[in-house]
């Protein structure tokens, strides 16, 4: 790690908090943080064959994944301007309870780790098949992916517990890896369906990249839903800023780097892979679009390298799951908001302890369950809902914000700009993106698995963890009366007047 | 000026050991004892503001509690917290602190679970530029 930091010895302890300035991190390492919690290849390698398979899309994948950038930038700048009035690793849970009330708050909170504990399943799948890809197994049964899945999620878990960090150094090579692969792997592709025209390869059109080119409606929101899923994770990037070694920095521009390579880096890898294989073969396997596009594209043995960088980030995005949800949790405990225990600290490793075990149990208790009633494809549901759930609580932060600051919106225009009209927009996207989504997916035959009660599963399965969260907060409210009797806050207005120079511009 | 003892103490029982030895080589040699807690909050995962809150809590409580078992002893006794991985963070204070020699404590565990689980004397006896006292757990 880049930080090294000594309080100098006194005769008192020092209890003061100091906040983490000190513990400055470099800007490219703030870069690397930001790209590698969003975890590239695996993002692309879960989400873009659902994307393809999202019916009436047609050829404009790489358009969805180019409109959902700019509601998802909207709302980093709510995670900044939120993060700067309250840098709280309960993130949208803390905020929410200061901006809307302690009951939304505990249901954003209870989202977080909802979304957390739901992506644990494609994970462990995403990491069980490229495994098996890996050693050479094409179509592993559901068994092995399973088992490999599992022992994934234990062994990770147990790294997050003993805290295990990898260096910024090794964190780096890693990141560099993952692109170096996406990059070689888009360009081998373009340059054979150019050169060679392979079957099913279409030349890619800049109709492609436009949205308007969408003929259903629904087709684009739900692709848009899905698409939220790839930016996941950057917001790590954001709130991780304000502790970038020079101060002078631009804010955010870290954030807003990071924002734009994965940008381009969706966009190269989408159109390479739909210009190589074509929509069909990416529908058809949503689970793993690129191990088999890697085999044809760059050949044996190079094609596992492809696989490597996969897993590589994959486990990357599992430990950039375990952590912050532990975290989210030791803060809901630190706030009384959930029993104490989660807000334990283990006494060797200094790792949250009790909250990383927690997770683990939980989502290998839901992997599994989920795998079981394999054949459908109810992990491809938990990960629609995922989506659902992440639009929530990526919205409602863009809403608090613009509450939790409306005495400030008016002082300047760049406030009203930056801290009122983006953080709203992107706020007001993602609901409209929710609202229709529930509209589609509880449609009957909307989910991949049977509906359950005649609701489509993906909305079935966010009722039920809507109806969990419910019942665990009153639970709660009964037991633990003090969190839910906070009032309402707003923001301090010296928290925009301090910032330091070169920060305000 | 003397140039005093560094010991890292996290509260388990071979960091009492480490302390105790510690206190009486400060004892002996009639050299002020600066007494560790070190922790590194690494940025990867996002948000972590409270953690830190609550690992500094942790670094308070057992750090008091440190300084209640070295109560009466002579000699001055200080209490810091490094914010740093331990072993780097202990060799680096030592530095700082001109000390004579760094103590802490081991837990008597086989090598290959140290290599695991992550063994902070193993580690600071290749690290540290100055002498560093290793003490049994079972030390009185």
């Amino acid at each position: 790690m880049d930080s090294v930091t000594l309080d100098q010895p006194s005769s008192g302890i020092q209890v003061e908090d100091k906040g983490l300035k000190k513990n400055a991190i470099s800007f490219v390492s703030n870069i690397v943080i930001g790209v590698a919690s969003t975890a590239p290849a695996y993002s692309l390698a879960a989400t873009l064959g659902y994307i393809a398979a999202v019916s009436g899309l047609g050829l404009q994948s790489p358009a969805v994944l180019l409109v959902c950038f700019f509601p998802m930038a909207a709302i980093a700048a709510a995670y900044y301007y939120m993060n700067r009035a309250d840098p709280d690793c309960g993130t949208t849970f803390t905020w929410m309870t200061r901006a809307m009330g302690p009951w939304l708050g505990w249901q954003g909170g209870w989202a977080i780790v909802v979304a957390d504990v739901l992506v644990m399943p494609s994970l462990a799948s995403v990491a069980g098949i490229y495994t098996c890809s890996l050693v050479g197994v094409n179509n592993p049964s559901t068994l092995a992916v399973t088992i490999i899945g599992i022992a994934w999620i234990v062994i990770m878990t147990v790294i997050c517990y003993i805290g295990i960090e990898i260096s910024a150094t090794t964190q780096r090579f890693l990141l560099g890896m993952e692109f170096g692969t996406l990059v070689i792997f888009a360009v081998v592709a373009l340059i054979k369906v150019y050169a060679s025209h392979p079957a099913h390869s279409i030349e890619p059109t800049l109709a492609w990249f436009n949205p308007f080119a969408v003929t259903s409606f629904s087709a684009l929101d739900g692709g848009i839903l899905l698409a939220v899923f790839v930016y996941w994770g950057w917001d790590s990037g954001v709130t991780v800023n304000e502790e970038t070694e020079d101060s002078s920095t631009a804010p955010g521009r870290a954030a807003i780097v990071s924002t734009f390579v994965l940008v381009g880096i969706y966009l190269l890898v989408a159109t390479a892979a739909q210009a190589f294989g074509g929509v069909m073969s990416l529908a058809a396997h949503p689970n793993d679009v690129l191990a088999p596009l890697g085999n044809g594209v760059l050949g044996s043995p190079l094609d596992k390298l492809l696989i490597i960088a996969v897993l590589s980030s994959a486990s990357a995005s599992t430990q950039t799951t375990i952590l912050p949800t532990a975290r989210t949790t030791l803060s809901m405990a630190r706030m009384k908001a959930i029993p104490k225990q989660f807000g334990n600290i283990h006494p060797r490793f200094l790792s949250p302890g009790f909250s990383t075990i927690w997770m683990g149990v939980v989502s290998t208790f839901v992997y599994v369950l989920l795998s079981a009633t394999s054949p459908v494809n109810l992990i491809g549901d938990a990960f629609t809902s995922l989506a659902l759930t992440i639009a929530f609580y990526y919205g409602f932060t863009g809403f608090a914000c613009v509450i939790f600051y409306r005495r400030e919106l008016l002082k300047s225009a760049r406030n009203f700009l930056y801290i009122g009209v983006l953080p709203f927009f992107g706020g007001a996207v993602l609901t409209w993106v929710l609202i229709k989504a529930v509209l589609v997916y509880s449609k009957p035959h909307a989910g991949f698995a049977k509906p359950f009660l005649g609701i489509g599963s993906p909305i079935a399965i966010a009722i039920l963890m809507i109806i969990i969260g419910l019942v665990l907060m009153i639970v709660q409210r009964i037991t633990m009366p003090e969190y839910f009797q906070r009032r309402l806050e707003v923001v301090d207005p010296s928290v925009l007047a301090d910032a330091p120079a070169g920060r305000a511009s | 000026m003397s140039r005093g003892i560094v010991v890292g103490y996290d509260g388990s029982e071979c960091a009492k050991s480490a302390l105790h030895a510690a206190a009486e080589v400060a004892r002996t040699y009639s050299e002020p004892l600066t007494i560790a807690f070190a922790y590194e909050v690494s940025p990867v995962g996002g948000e972590l503001h409270d953690y830190h809150l609550a690992l500094k809590d942790l670094a308070t409580r057992r750090l008091n509690e440190a300084k209640e078992l070295t109560a009466g002893a002579p000699g001055q006794i200080d209490t810091t917290i490094v914010e740093r991985a331990p072993a780097e963070g202990l060799a680096e204070l030592a530095d700082e602190l001109d000390a004579r020699v760094i103590v802490v404590g081991t837990r008597g565990e086989s090598a290959l679970r140290g290599a695991l689980l992550g063994s902070t004397s193993h580690k600071l006896l290749h690290l540290s530029r100055r002498p560093v006292l290793v003490v049994p757990i079972d030390y009185e």
